[in-house]
């Protein structure tokens, strides 16, 4: 197995740190043994086969996983050396901020602006001008301001998927999340859409850490600074290897990093 | 072979189809037919007088309204709030299908049943007597299944990820309940009551003992010995105890009147079931 050690050192603060955690669905086991060190203000990449509970991984980092009673989470994590499985957590605060981004992006039927404010709108007051200056400052963040500057009040489900994707981006982007969950963001998207969002990714790193769900190889060798791999053994999601993306990947086709991650099944 | 079923199929759920038409076409040109020669806006403005033979059915209209005023009243938030647990607070899949029993068998509970319990406990009991807010709350309650059924509906077929969103953006549970799956849901809450309601005007049989007299009363002043007019009573006596025929055309014209309330009720209630039926198929 892997220890954490191997996975936690690096020159950046650990922000998040994920300790002995387990998930288990009644009497089915999901993940199991996963400790990683996330470092601070970094991408952080996670990769591994179809069903190795990386959306459930992700899921516990921000304790969505509360909203699914089925799932019963042992271990536990800790954000800036708090657990946050601690029974004086406020929930909410938490997931304030560690934001996360689905794989769909989920848009309510309201205005582009009120979506983009539909977080950040219940967690303090804002006046017409702080909301205003927020939305812009958000949607400039997730590079949409100048598609939608001018359609502001129009619906928001008009927009294209990828901007769509973004406007999630930016609505988590509007609570000033120290850290940014991304499950699978660019899998639901074109070339195009894909390449913003990485661009995003990338410019966004300094500022705030991220945590990237992603299927594909290239995609974490692009914008990726370190990497845990979970695999499938008898069924249930381990951690494979973690370390620095280059060490990882460099000189390695993505063929050979399947094979090594996971008998070949690890990334289409 | 599986061609010609396919047609069978098709053509018995036509003529059903047909069928059904003609009887509610059947129905509703035999009570314009008879109805529409006594029908004026005199009718509308106009109190009863000479025991239905003469005047109009202001009063009658006005109480029927105002029970389902009432009822609307007391369903809402209970509804609501029913709707609410079964779909989010109630987190054992037994007391939620307990839930949605009981639903089930006040929907199937004859409505005679409702007047006796509330002769029973409202006009007896409370003291009431004969009170329209007895009359409102009992439809209210005979209205519960078809409003939170309607609105759980919505509830369970809104996707997830909205939830899941939400709750990602930091929202409480309340909040979400509030900013997200009502505002949501509400067309499941619209398209109940209206149905609801349209049940609910034309039932005679809750409102018999405890809420509504056939002559001799206004709009209501009080709670106690309050009755009201009403519409389905109006008919209800005229069509069984009157034998003068002025009063009997004037209770086909009463009839005519409470089916274009009822079919207005039920037609105001279709835009709403069929935006469901758009996204459920979009998704
Ligand atoms: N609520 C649940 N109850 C039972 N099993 C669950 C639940 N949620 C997830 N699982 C199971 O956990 C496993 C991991 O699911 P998860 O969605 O985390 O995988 P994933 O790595 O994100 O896969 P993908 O790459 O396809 O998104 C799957 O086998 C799934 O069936
Ligand atoms: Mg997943």
């Amino acid at each position: 197995m892997v220890d954490a050690t191997t996975c936690g050192t690096t020159d950046a603060r650990t922000i998040l740190h994920v300790r002995g955690l387990a998930v288990s669905a009644g009497p089915r086991a999901l993940l199991r043994d996963i400790d990683l060190a996330i470092p601070e203000r970094r991408v952080f990449g996670i990769i591994g086969p179809s069903g190795a509970g990386k959306s459930t991984l992700l899921r516990c980092l921000n304790r969505l996983v509360d909203l699914d009673e089925s799932l019963h989470v042992s271990g536990d994590v800790e954000l800036d050396g708090r657990s946050i499985f601690a029974p004086d957590v406020d929930v909410d605060t938490l997931r304030a901020r560690v934001g996360i981004l689905f794989q769909q992006p989920a848009i309510f039927p309201v205005s582009i602006e009120k979506n983009v404010l539909f977080g950040a709108r219940h967690l303090r007051r804002l006046d017409r001008r702080a909301a205003a200056d927020l939305a812009e400052r958000a949607l400039r963040d997730a590079a949409l301001w100048d598609e939608v500057k001018d359609r502001l009040d129009a619906p928001a489900v008009k927009l294209s998927v990828g901007q769509q994707q973004r406007l999630c981006l930016a609505r988590a982007l509007a609570l000033d999340p120290e850290v940014l969950l991304m499950d699978e963001p660019t899998s639901a998207l074109d070339v195009q859409s894909t390449d913003a969002i990485e661009r995003l990714i990338v410019r966004l790193a300094p500022r705030c850490t991220i945590v990237l769900v992603t299927h594909d190889i290239d995609q974490a060798r692009r914008v990726t600074d370190r990497l845990a791999c979970l695999g499938l053994r008898d069924g249930v999601g381990r951690l494979v290897q973690c370390g620095p993306c280059c060490e990882l990947l460099d000189g390695r086709t993505n063929a050979e990093v399947a094979e090594r991650l996971g008998g070949g099944s690890c990334c289409d | 072979m599986r061609r010609t079923l396919d047609r069978f199929v098709t053509a018995i759920a036509t003529t059903c189809a047909i069928a059904a038409l003609l009887v509610i076409g059947g129905i509703v040109t035999a009570i314009a037919w008879r109805g529409a020669g006594a029908l004026s806006v005199e009718f509308l403005t106009d109190s009863m007088r000479g025991a239905g033979a003469a005047g109009g059915i202001l009063y009658n209209l006005l109480g029927t309204l105002i029970l389902l005023a009432t009822a609307l009243a007391v369903s809402l938030p209970i509804a609501t709030s029913l709707a609410l647990l079964h779909g989010v607070y109630l987190r054992s899949e037994r007391a939620r299908e307990r839930l949605w029993i009981a639903l089930t068998v006040t929907h199937g509970i004859p409505s005679i049943l409702f007047g006796l319990f509330g002769l029973l406990v409202f006009v007896r009991i409370l003291g009431f007597g004969k009170s329209w807010l007895t009359g409102g709350i009992l439809l209210g309650i005979m209205m519960l299944p078809t409003v939170s059924v309607a609105l759980a509906e919505r509830i369970r077929a809104l996707p997830a990820k909205y939830v899941e969103t939400a709750a990602g953006l930091g929202m409480s549970p309340s909040r979400i309940v509030r900013s997200v799956i009502l505002p949501q849901c509400a067309g499941g809450l619209v398209t109940g009551s209206l149905l609801g309601l349209a049940r609910a005007a034309g039932e005679t049989a809750p409102i018999l003992f405890t809420a509504t007299v056939f002559a001799g009363a206004t709009l209501p002043r009080g709670v106690v010995d309050s009755p009201v007019l009403t519409l389905p009573y109006h008919i209800f006596v005229l069509s069984q105890d009157s034998l003068d025929p002025e009063a009997r055309a004037r209770a086909w014209a009463a009839a005519l009147v409470l089916l274009a309330l009822v079919l207005c009720l039920s037609l105001a209630a279709l835009p709403a079931r069929l935006r469901t039926h758009e996204e459920a198929r979009h998704g």
